[in-house]
């Protein structure tokens, strides 16, 4: 009898506190966010920039999500903006959004509490142009007060994501390999 | 005679690679759309709006999304939910209905950015501008996705 009590005082005490430390939020969200891409050839350098990214960060399992709205990329000339939006090339009325879903890999080395920059990795997959593969981006985390900025930086291959480009000035003028980075700025709630 | 033919051939030529030159090189500097300058296409309440694309996203993709991403331009109206500003530094007017599940994010530019400034949460506008995505559940992010909007200026009344 006697232990019976103790049992459900003791489960009482556990169900108090885990009710009181479980609202914790630990997944931040933000609409504060820039992608730029970045294509290098010898015959020009083409940039694309794109701040209406929402993401995620759960400081808690180390997953994180960004979602892109694909019209939102401006380019510095309109007719490669048309070009890039096109059918030929991202086909972004059908596939408006992209999306990265990844797990930083080393998120024992994050200390999410305590100012200081932190390089991540985070492995995940990457949806674009209705394709979906697996990579891998490098990351640097700043912690400072109640902020926390998240940096990637990728290397995206569009024949992956079958954007390909069959003679013509685009196959020419568009590297092979895109560099993509971005930079979100979460806020720590309390 | 020979001469002249061949004279105008010359003539014809060389105007025809200036004029053709002129308009590849127009072509590709083409200026983009000036969106505050164009007609509205489509003008309606920030409400009505969210409940088409959460409604049916496919057929509201449809109507308002552009293959060359020259999206439809859209005269919005509703209740300012917040005031923001992007990493662009351009200020971010949100207009949602407190019962709805997402509203509209309106971003402005460098030109109307100003034009916002005597507008607190709370307040009525009436933006234009023009639409990059629609509104939307999404699984990752657990959350609901908002319509969104650039080149933002007031519609004045």
């Amino acid at each position: 009898m006697k232990k019976l009590l103790f049992t459900i005082a003791i489960s009482g005490i556990l169900a108090i506190t885990s009710a009181f430390t479980l609202p914790t939020v630990s997944k931040l969200v933000t609409k504060a966010g820039h992608i730029n891409f970045f294509s290098h050839t010898a015959v020009e350098d083409i940039s694309a920039n794109n701040y209406k990214v929402v993401s995620t960060l759960d400081t808690a399992t180390g997953e994180v999500v960004y979602s892109v709205p694909m019209q939102g990329f401006e380019f510095e000339k309109a007719l490669m903006q048309k070009h890039y939006n096109s059918k030929k090339f991202l086909d972004t009325k059908t596939f408006p959004k992209a999306k990265f879903k990844g797990q930083i890999t080393n998120l024992e080395a994050i200390n999410f509490e305590a100012d200081g920059t932190y390089n991540a990795t985070i492995t995940g997959e990457m949806n674009l142009h209705g394709i979906t593969k697996a990579i891998t981006e490098t990351a640097t985390i700043t912690v400072s007060g109640n902020k926390i900025t998240v940096e990637t930086k990728v290397n995206l291959t569009l024949v992956d994501y079958k954007v390909a480009f069959k003679g013509g000035k685009p196959s020419t003028n568009i590297a092979k390999t895109i560099e993509v980075t971005s930079k979100s700025e979460y806020t720590k709630e309390g | 005679m020979k001469k002249r033919i061949l004279k105008w051939g010359l003539i014809l030529l060389v105007s025809g690679i200036i004029i053709g030159g002129a308009v590849i090189y127009f072509m590709f500097n083409q200026p983009h759309r000036n969106i505050q300058a164009a007609t509205v296409d489509y003008k309606l309440e920030a409400s009505a709006l969210v409940k088409e694309f959460l409604t049916d996203a496919t057929k509201a993709n449809n109507k308002y999304l552009d293959e060359e991403g020259e999206s439809k331009i859209i005269a919005i109206s509703g209740t300012v939910a917040s005031i923001s500003e992007d990493l662009n530094n351009q200020k971010v007017l949100f207009l949602k209905t407190e019962t709805d599940k997402a509203g509209v994010s309106c971003t402005f530019t460098t030109e109307t950015n100003m034009n916002t400034e005597n507008f607190k949460v709370g307040d009525q506008a009436s933006i234009k501008g023009v639409i990059r995505s629609g509104a939307g559940y999404d699984e990752d992010l657990e959350l609901y996705e908002d319509v969104i909007l650039e080149k933002c200026n007031i519609i004045q009344n």
